[in-house]
């Protein structure tokens, strides 16, 4: 009854039910945060280039750039189409975000479109990394990271597109959450294709 | 050193033998139910995986555990967390989805099991990688619903690494599994 055999199989059985109590504490109370932060986000220009397709040079394949600028502050109107960048301008404070349960935040900007077959895509095309409250006010320049190309290989007749920047919210331990951060107003147009030089 | 252990085997009889390998085999068949019963819930062949590589850091790390469901009435979206298993490769893969087309097929002529199993074309691409996964898929240029296995809804730490631990060093799996068997004979009550 009181050998140390026992004596071990009950001291674990007990901490492993205590420190399982716990987590379940733990990953419920991270629901009971419910914060919903919003910013703006808007497209200014995009620009489409010909190139060839990743696995086989000799196919033809149209590639859409898209330079965004999520900054503090500063709120650009949408640009002629002529200009052959993207600014997306936002500036989500996502530090509500953070609580006791939170390890990081996983941003991205997607862009969503239905084509006229009635194929809906959803392609990604820049996120981010945020690991700490400090980093969590979103104020940045940048470029699509990932190649942004239609199922067709072609933009020609693909309607306009809607961008949004969206959030998961990964925990320690518990149920991974998603949000949705900024979007832009109106769905922004795929311009001409422009010839290299 | 095992005299003691076999004296009291023998003490105790043939039946009681028989008796703990019952029990110990309704232990590992109630196991596998409950573990058949959650895919079943579920909707995936493994409701549970551990990860096994760093292409999602810093979110996953090697041996955390992962929760996964597959509703079959509900798409994959950007941004969702996959678990995919390409045929021919041994070892199922964690990764986000980057693109997502819906509404498309790549092989005409197959019959669905469902109306939405095989019309949504997946790219996926690892958090801590630098470009989507195409090189990984064996020759596919997109992922389809048949070849996923999950979506990732729950996380939590550092539990799943008993089991790589006891597949980096097989004699601790060997040790364990011969010690609880022992365990389970030689107990009296």
């Amino acid at each position: 009854m009181h050998t140390i055999y026992a004596r071990i199989n009950n001291t674990s059985a007990f901490l492993s039910s205590c420190v399982t109590a716990l987590l379940v504490a733990i990953a419920l109370s991270s629901l009971a945060f419910t914060a919903d932060p919003k910013g703006q986000l808007a497209v200014a220009s995009i620009q489409v280039h010909p190139g060839n397709a990743r696995r086989y040079a000799n196919k033809k394949q149209e590639f859409a750039f898209v330079n965004f600028n999520v900054s503090a502050g500063t709120h650009l109107v949408m640009s002629a189409r002529a200009v052959s960048h993207v600014h997306a301008c936002s500036k989500p404070d996502l530090s509500p975000l953070f609580n006791w349960n939170t390890k990081q935040l996983f941003l991205y900007l997607s862009a969503e479109y239905t084509d006229k077959k009635g194929v809906a895509n959803e392609v990604v095309i820049w996120d981010r990394i945020v690991r700490r409250k400090e980093d969590a006010l979103i104020s940045t320049t940048g470029r699509n990271k990932y190649v942004f190309r239609e199922l067709s290989a072609s933009f020609r007749n693909i309607p306009p597109a809607n961008y949004s920047l969206k959030y998961n919210v990964m925990p320690y331990v518990g149920v991974l959450t998603y949000g949705e951060a900024a979007r832009t107003p109106q769905p922004v147009a795929f311009p001409e294709l422009q010839s290299l030089s | 050193m095992f005299a003691d252990e076999l004296k009291t085997l023998r003490r105790l009889g043939f039946r009681h033998v028989l008796l703990q390998v019952l029990n110990f085999m309704s232990v590992l068949a109630s196991g596998f139910m409950m573990w058949k019963g959650l895919g079943l819930v579920t909707n995936t062949e493994s409701p549970i995986v551990v990860v096994l590589s760093g292409s999602m850091e810093p979110a996953f790390h090697r041996g955390d555990l992962l929760f996964l469901t597959n509703p079959l009435d509900q798409r994959y979206q950007a941004g969702d967390i996959t678990v995919y298993k390409i045929p021919g490769a041994d070892i199922p893969i964690v990764h986000r989805v980057l693109e997502t087309h819906d509404g498309v097929t790549i092989k005409k002529g197959r019959i669905a099991a469902s109306r939405i199993a095989h019309d949504q074309l997946l790219l996926t691409k690892g958090d801590n990688n630098y470009i989507d996964d195409l090189e990984l898929y064996q020759g596919l240029e997109w992922l389809e619903r048949q070849h996923i296995v999950g979506k990732v809804r729950g996380f939590l730490p550092y539990v799943g690494y008993v089991t790589i631990a006891m597949n980096d060093f097989p004699q601790l799996k060997y040790a364990l599994l011969g010690g609880l068997g022992l365990l389970a004979l030689v107990q009296r009550e």
